[in-house]
This record gives structure tokens, C-alpha cells and sequence, in this order.
């Protein structure tokens, strides 16, 4: 009898001791891939663009690719265009997601679950499908084009290859993530605590502003903090839809690379869009703890 | 003076459902009325109708002879407690309190005046910094109430308040708000489905099952007189035996009793306090259980055919399991097509 009892008692403390390198080890994939293909080109990129190697062989402290990037008027265009696509892109996501998802919220029947599956849709579309497609309706010569013909209508100005053509895409792309994010944090609000604010007289406008707002604020941070960082360092899109010049960063580093052939060049944009990206970050951060410490 | 008045209200939800069958009700000036029901019975619709949050399918409502049928919940006189106290946990208690008078563009000194009178009157003077995670269960509560009384609401409706609390904290409270109201005479309708609840706050009781009234009384009224076996076997312990009435007597079983209605089957109610025991040599029923609650007992009786009655008695030491016993009801009713038609 005391020996099952000891055994019995054993087996939990085996079991725990079992799964710990298990554990670890499921930790230690993705950790080591992260320091691997992340932080150690990171790490590399930045010393290797502030760290130079001259024509004799001597390595000394040079910040002069910083100094070009920031004084070259074509590097600081494609850094404008990159953060304005990024704030318009953010801008939209949020005046176009916000109401799909209180509609997808506070909405029962049918109806609802269709729309909920047209704004998840874009997930499964992979990027260059999705940039061909709007090619195809938009560009020139385009869907909209043939119909506005048909009816005898002129031809529409085409955001294809404009500031605008990424906008689009990249917008489209990102709803359904921005949406899931923000129907996942209107969830946490309850049904009663709407109806109690209607019932001391607040009206919609004042239920969405006072109640609704404040409570999916975390929600909006993680949506719009997921797309921006996204978006800033997206390549395809920019790539395919946007016009040549001025770029958005991602294409401008890969041309930078392949067609200049200026691998510290590449790397010291790489730098920038990954500070940019650290600002974005430490900005999400601090809001979310004076959230939460609220 | 503030009177609620519902006429003939429907409600019908999609797929036909009746959650409330035209149902009617007066409430007067300052009466505190119960609307008490098991889950189902339609309680929780009819308040979210008269508290704007469901459209009647067909009915009525009126406060103080002003047709609110149609209006919405922030332009009707009424205050609803919800179960979940439904507290803005973004605010702190003073700023729930002050929400509804902020809308109505109140000043900021009259508003400190009201939230801080009406945080003194709920017991919680100098919460108002709070944040309602801060406050226990019962606090959080008391924040409700007193964020709809704030707003002096001609009706306060009352949603199972007292449900997510303990049975400690339910008694006191309940004993609290009924004070609340009587000092404010408010006219208050409130929902629970513990008869407890409705037995010890009502001026008046809606006995609901599906959708309908059941009947409608004084509490002492409706626990002694029950109109329905609905309602004799929905408030309070009541024993209530199927049997055959038979040239003026009720029999089931080996146990019999004296009753002057017509032959034919009937449901006979008797209150566990008005069936007294005696340890018989030829006995009706025998004891299966006594449970001793110190102020009185509890004996469970079965018949021969396996019924379960049950009795109280003064001294439960005097009966064991096993034991043979007669039964001597002093108060009976008798039910017949859903009706009472014999009280004793």
C-alpha cells in the first residue's frame, strides 16, 4: 500500500520533470530562429554600417551612409513616402475596420456571418494575386475602365503606379487581421454595460464615444501597431502597385541592393526602417502599460 | 406620483416563441412589485420591455399616462440595476455615478452635490475615487443602485440584482434596498426567481410561468392561497399529492382524506407545516429521513407507492427512519384542471 502511494505521489513530480526539457525545447526553436535570422543580421547590419572597412583594409567608426541617407533628398522622398503611406494606410484601416466590426459585434443572423467572411477574405489572397487583380480593375485599360466605356463614360484617373496604388492594396490586405483584432477586443464588452449607458441617457454617438471607445483602446493600439509595422516595411505591394519615384522603403532597398549594387547602402535603409519600426514598437508599449495601469 | 401601466403586452421573439403572452399589469405610486417566475418565464423580457431594451411584439406600456412603448431606453423615465451591476470598470465610482448627469448637462457642483448625497444614502460616502474593480461584489452593487438612483427615475427596474452575491450579503442587501425605497417611494419593479427574495421585499407578487400570469397577490396571500398548483408548488415547500376524490373522500395510496368536491381526480396541496405526524400502529406512510435543522425539522415521508411527502415538526427526536406514521393535514387545497377548487 505505501509503495502505489509513493508511486502515486512520484509520477507528478516525474511527469513535471519530464516536460521541463520538452518545454525548453519547444522554446528553443523559435528563440534560436529569432536570434538566427533577426537579431543576429540586425546585430550585423548595424555594425557593419557603422564600422567600416576603407580601400586599405582599416576599419573605423563611420557614420557616413547615415550621413547620405539623411541628407540625400531621394532617400528622405522614399522615407516620406513610406511613413505617409504608413499614417494613411493606418487612418484608413481604422475608419474602415472599426465600423465592420461594431457592425459584426452588434449584429445577429445571417447577414452579419457573410460579412464577416468577405472581411476575412483578403487573408487567404495571397499579396501578388491581390496586386494583379487590382491591375486588372483598376489599372489602365482595367474592369472599370472597360465598363465606364461601355456606358460611354471617360476613363478613370488609375492609382495604378501612384502614391495611392499601395494605399489600396496594402489597406485591403490588412483588414481582415485589423478587423479580427478589433472584433476580439469589442468582445471583452459586455452587452449590460451598453445597455446601462443607454439607460442613463446616452445615445449611440455618446455609447461608442464614453463606453465602447475607451474599453477596445488596447484593441486599436495592437491592430494599428500589427498593420503599421507591417505596412512600413511591406515589399510586394509597394513594389508592384506604387510608382518608381519615390519609392516606398522596402523596394528602395531591394533596388538598392540588386540594381546599385550598395549592400551597406541596403543595410543602413534596413537600419532606419528598423529603428522607425523600434519607435513604432516602444509607442505601442508605453501605451498599452498606461492603459492597463489606468 | 408615478404609476406604471401595462396593458395586454406580447412578446414574440423570432421562430414564434412567446416570451410573454399578453400579460397586464398596474403598479401603484411607491409599491415595490415582484415579478417572480422560474428561468423561461418571461420575468427578464417583460422589465427589458418597460426598460426600452426589447420592443413589445403587441401591448401597451405607459408611465404616469405617457405612452413609452415605443421610446427608447435614454428617453424613458426608468432606472434598471442589471444583474451583472453592468459597471463602466474604465471610471471610477464617482465618474458612473456622474455619466448620466453629465448627459443632461447638469453642473459640475450639483453634480458633486447629487453623486456625493446619493453615495451616502447606498452607504458608500467617500468611494467616489474608487475604481469599481476596487469594490467587493456587494459595493459594486450598491454602485449600480445608486447610479440609477441618481438620476431620480420615475420607475426603478430591479434585474435579479442580488444573484452573483452570497446568501449573507443577498439578505442584507435586500433588506436595504426595500429601505431605500420606502424612504425614496419609488415606484420599483423588481425580477428574481427566489421566492425568498419576493416573499420578504414585495408590496405585491407576479407568480409567472410561461410567459403569463399565474396569479398575483400580497406575498402572505399568495403563499397561503395559491390559485394554481403552479403557484402552490412554486412558492414556499409544498407537498402536492395526484390523487382520486371518491364519494367525499381524496384517497392515494393508503393515505386518505375528508374532502367535499366532486368525484374524479384531483391534486391536493398541503404546506409541509400543516401536516402533522402521529407514530401509528396502522400507519399511512413511513419516515424516510429526519433532518434536524435545530429550530425545527424536517421529516420526509414516503407512501406505500412511493410518494415523497414532507412535514415539519416541532421535535424531530421523536421520529426515526423506518418509522410508521399518520398523517393528519390541518390546511389543504385542491386543485382541479389547473384551478383551485377547494380551500380548507
Amino acid at each position: 500500500m505505501s509503495e502505489f502511494v509513493e508511486r502515486a505521489v512520484s509520477v507528478p513530480a516525474e511527469t513535471a520533470a519530464g516536460r521541463r526539457p520538452i518545454g525548453l525545447l519547444l522554446v528553443a526553436i523559435p528563440v534560436f530562429l529569432v536570434i538566427w535570422l533577426v537579431i543576429w543580421p540586425a546585430i550585423n547590419a548595424i555594425s557593419r554600417t557603422i564600422w567600416r572597412t576603407d580601400a586599405d583594409g582599416n576599419s573605423s567608426f563611420d557614420l557616413s551612409s547615415y550621413a547620405f541617407f539623411f541628407s540625400d533628398r531621394y532617400s528622405l522622398d522614399n522615407l516620406a513616402i513610406t511613413l505617409w503611406t504608413t499614417l494613411v494606410c493606418a487612418v484608413l484601416l481604422l475608419v474602415i475596420c472599426l465600423p465592420i466590426a461594431l457592425y459584426l459585434r452588434f449584429s445577429h443572423g445571417r447577414l452579419p456571418a457573410y460579412v464577416q467572411a468577405l472581411a476575412i477574405l483578403p487573408m487567404f489572397v495571397p499579396s501578388i494575386i491581390l496586386a494583379f487583380a487590382f491591375i486588372r480593375v483598376l489599372g489602365p485599360n482595367g474592369m472599370v475602365d472597360i465598363l465606364l466605356n461601355a456606358v460611354g463614360l471617360p476613363k478613370i484617373r488609375t492609382p495604378y503606379l501612384t502614391p495611392w496604388g499601395p494605399v489600396i492594396g496594402l489597406v485591403w490586405d490588412n483588414i481582415p487581421l485589423t478587423v479580427l483584432i478589433l472584433l476580439s477586443g469589442l468582445g471583452s464588452v459586455a452587452n449590460q454595460s451598453i445597455e446601462a449607458a443607454r439607460d442613463v441617457g446616452a445615445n449611440t454617438l455618446r455609447v461608442f464615444w464614453h463606453i465602447i471607445l475607451p474599453r477596445i483602446s488596447n484593441s486599436i493600439l495592437v491592430a494599428l501597431s500589427f498593420s503599421v509595422l507591417g505596412i512600413f516595411s511591406s515589399f510586394t505591394l509597394p513594389y508592384l502597385l506604387g510608382p518608381a519615384s519615390p519609392e516606398m522603403l522596402g523596394p528602395f532597398m531591394q533596388r538598392t541592393l540588386r540594381d546599385v549594387q550598395d549592400p551597406i547602402g541596403a543595410m543602413t535603409q534596413a537600419v532606419v526602417a528598423f529603428g522607425f519600426c523600434i519607435l513604432f514598437g516602444l509607442f505601442y508599449v508605453r501605451s498599452v502599460a498606461k492603459n492597463r495601469g489606468k | 406620483m408615478s404609476v406604471l401601466h401595462i396593458a395586454e403586452v406580447t412578446k414574440t421573439f423570432s421562430g414564434g416563441t412567446h416570451a410573454v403572452n399578453s400579460f397586464s399589469l398596474d403598479v401603484a405610486d411607491g409599491e415595490l412589485v415582484c415579478l417572480l417566475g422560474p428561468s423561461g418565464s418571461g420575468k427578464s423580457t417583460l422589465l427589458r420591455m418597460v426598460g426600452g431594451f426589447e420592443q413589445p411584439t403587441s401591448g401597451r406600456i405607459t408611465i404616469d399616462g405617457e405612452d413609452v412603448t415605443h421610446l427608447p431606453p435614454e428617453r424613458r423615465p426608468t432606472g434598471m440595476v442589471f444583474q451583472s451591476h453592468a459597471l463602466w470598470t474604465h471610471m471610477n465610482v464617482f465618474k458612473n455615478l456622474a455619466f448620466g448627469l453629465k448627459l443632461r448637462r447638469m453642473p459640475a457642483a450639483e453634480i458633486r452635490e447629487k453623486v456625493e448625497a446619493v453615495l451616502e444614502l447606498v452607504g458608500l460616502a467617500g468611494y467616489g475615487d474608487r475604481m469599481t474593480n476596487q469594490l467587493s461584489g456587494g459595493q459594486q452593487q450598491r454602485v449600480a443602485l445608486a447610479r440609477s438612483l441618481v438620476l431620480e427615475p420615475k420607475i426603478l427596474l430591479l434585474d435579479e440584482p442580488f444573484a452573483s452575491l452570497d446568501q449573507h450579503l443577498r439578505e442584507r442587501l435586500r433588506e436595504e434596498v426595500r429601505d431605500i425605497q420606502q424612504r425614496l417611494g419609488i415606484t420599483t419593479l423588481f425580477v428574481t426567481h427566489g421566492q425568498d427574495e419576493a416573499l420578504s421585499m414585495a408590496d405585491r407578487i407576479v407568480v409567472m410561468a410561461n410567459g403569463k400570469t399565474e396569479q398575483i397577490g400580497r406575498p402572505d396571500v399568495v403563499y397561503r392561497d395559491p390559485k394554481t398548483p403552479f403557484v402552490a408548488g412554486f412558492i414556499g415547500t409544498m407537498n402536492l399529492v395526484e390523487g382520486e376524490v371518491k364519494n367525499g373522500h381524496f384517497a392515494r395510496s393508503d393515505f386518505s382524506f375528508p374532502l367535499s368536491i366532486a368525484d374524479g381526480p384531483a391534486t391536493l396541496a398541503i404546506r409541509p407545516e400543516a401536516l402533522d405526524l402521529t407514530v401509528s400502529e396502522t400507519p399511512k406512510a413511513k419516515v424516510h429521513r429526519v433532518t434536524d435543522y435545530g429550530s425545527h425539522g424536517l421529516v420526509d415521508l414516503d407512501l406505500a407507492d412511493g410518494t415523497r411527502l414532507k412535514s415539519m415538526v416541532a421535535h424531530p427526536d421523536l421520529f426515526r427512519t423506518g418509522q410508521g406514521v399518520d398523517l393528519e393535514p390541518r390546511a389543504v387545497a385542491a386543485y382541479r384542471n389547473n384551478q383551485q377548487i377547494f380551500r380548507s
